[in-house]
């Protein structure tokens, strides 16, 4: 059983070093250009160079800033809202046709008029990811309140709670599953954003790296960021379904 | 003195253009100060309709319903509801403990209300099982925090929503021999409602028969058998058995009509 469970993900690792030993042969052997992909161990010590000298850690802090704050705020207006929409009708009428207009524009076209208003610093950079984020929490809350069960809310009345201590006692952690499911893929749209508006930006970070490298014809050193990139967007979602799994533990069953 | 009184109340519930469907007209029952009601009907009569208007859940459409000597408007801190799906009344992210403090910690806080939790459990026989989570245990272990929870409240009267439906039959008896205990010791007011012929006769002083909707009252009886009620002994008594041919009788007879 034991054993098993390790070597459940073999397969799966094994198709990937098949893909790296390959690009690896394909290059040496001339069929991919140099100019355009280097071979994976040249990146690998390209990489390598880059942790040693420390050269990492400013621009990755920089991103991880940017997406942490923009993801807080964006999850803090998408919770707020959808339990306010999902409790009183009366502000779901108000709000929701505004959520409809703005909630299919692809939010990356919203980052060049965004720029207009607030420049090409953090603040507009914020925003952006902010604004992806928020979405998808809005309406999952929104459902998870929605579906809370009558017979626990009967409960609470039976009892006397108020409706303030219902709101945030019952109907928040009985929303919790789905606020964390949206949660989730905001997370995702919010390395996305945070990438395209350092791109646009053009003042550091992740995104504007990989964006310059490859201006500047230094592929490996493209190459090298991006796989950086990729490792902070896997260990973010790991840290949050990590998370997830705690803060829903009763719903083993 | 009447703890609970309903009078005349109807429920009409409206419909999709015709005119609204009357599902209870003019029902009239009270609940004595410490006395063990159960109101008897086949399912779907109405009786969770009729439970929810007297905790101030549901409001009646037309008629007044009283307790305590006030009207009911919004539910009443003197009495309690328990219901019939205790998976979906108590709050699966809380231990059993919290569940229990759910009664009161809008009005102690949290701490002192888990504090408060303590006693109830010990009542339902649950000591011991305050930081279980409710999936960890069975059906009649939940419905019994859902009891304790009710019992932390502090309340005059329970008014219970055919609370042992959902158990297998042993636990049934477990629990109605609780609840009997329980209401003789805290000399509470219990409005309890069930299809359950033997657990009506088994339970209360006297029985509220309903008919099929639109629901009305179709008799009241007194069960008048002696007290305390034993599991085996009463339902081998000769009052048992001519009340359960009775009313299985009437239920049945409208049953096939």
């Amino acid at each position: 059983m034991r054993v098993e469970r390790l070597l459940s993900p073999l397969p799966g690792l094994l198709v990937l070093a098949a893909l790296l030993l390959g690009l690896e042969w394909a290059v040496d052997a001339g069929l991919i250009r140099r100019a355009l992909m280097p071979a994976p161990s040249t990146i690998a010590l390209r990489l390598w160079d880059l942790l040693e000298a420390g050269d990492v850690w400013a621009p990755m802090m920089q991103t991880l800033r940017l997406v942490f704050t923009g993801f807080a705020i964006g999850s803090a207006i998408g919770i707020a809202a959808g339990l306010a929409m999902g409790w009183w009708p009366a502000v779901f009428r108000l709000l929701e046709p505004l959520v409809e207009l703005i909630r299919p524009i692809p939010k990356s076209a919203l980052v060049p008029p965004l720029m207009l208003f607030l420049g090409i610093g953090f603040t507009m950079k914020v925003t952006s990811v902010a604004l992806v984020v928020t979405f998808p929490v809005l309406v999952n809350t929104l459902q998870g309140v929605r579906g809370v069960d009558r017979v626990m809310l009967d409960a609470a009345r039976t009892h006397g709670w108020p409706a303030r201590h219902t709101l945030l006692h019952l109907v928040l952690p009985a929303a919790l599953p789905l606020v964390l499911a949206g949660m989730r893929i905001s997370l995702g749209l919010a390395m996305v954003l945070a990438v395209l508006s350092e791109m646009l930006a053009g003042e550091g970070g992740l995104g504007f790296l990989i964006l310059d490298m490859q201006r500047s014809f230094r592929v490996r050193d493209m190459y090298a960021w991006l796989v950086i990139l990729a490792v902070l967007g896997l260990a973010l979602n790991w840290l949050f379904v990590l998370a997830e799994r705690r803060a829903l533990h009763w719903q083993r069953r | 003195m009447r703890f609970l009184e309903l009078d005349e109340v109807t429920k009409e519930y409206p419909t999709r253009g015709g005119k609204p469907a009357r599902v209870m007209d003019r029902v009239s029952l009270s609940v004595e100060e410490g006395e063990f009601l159960a109101v008897l009907g086949p399912s779907g009569c109405g009786k969770s309709t009729l439970l929810q208007m007297a905790a101030g859940l549901l409001p009646a459409t037309s008629g007044s319903v009283r307790l305590a000597g006030r009207a009911v408007t919004a539910p009443p801190p003197e009495a309690v509801y328990v219901f019939q799906q205790y998976s979906r009344s108590l709050l699966p992210w809380r231990s059993v403990r919290d569940n229990v403090a759910f009664a009161t910690e809008h009005r102690l806080g949290r701490r002192r209300a888990r504090e408060a939790a303590e006693e109830p459990l010990k009542q339902v026989g649950l000591d011991g099982f305050g930081d279980h989570f409710p999936w960890q245990l069975s059906g009649g272990m939940q419905q019994r925090v859902a009891i304790a929870r009710a019992l932390a409240a502090g309340p005059a009267m329970l008014l219970m929503d055919e609370p042992f439906s959902a158990v297998d039959a042993l636990t049934r008896l477990d629990l109605q021999s609780l609840v009997l205990d329980i209401w003789s010791r805290r000399r509470l007011t219990i409005m309890l409602v069930t299809h359950d012929v033997e657990e009506a006769i088994q339970l209360a002083d006297r029985i509220v028969v309903l008919t099929n909707r639109p629901t009305t009252v179709a008799e009241e009886i007194k069960v008048a058998l002696p007290r305390p009620r034993d599991p085996i002994a009463t339902r081998e008594h000769p009052r048992f058995l001519e009340l359960r041919h009775h009313l299985l009788d009437k239920l049945l007879a409208r049953h096939a009509g």
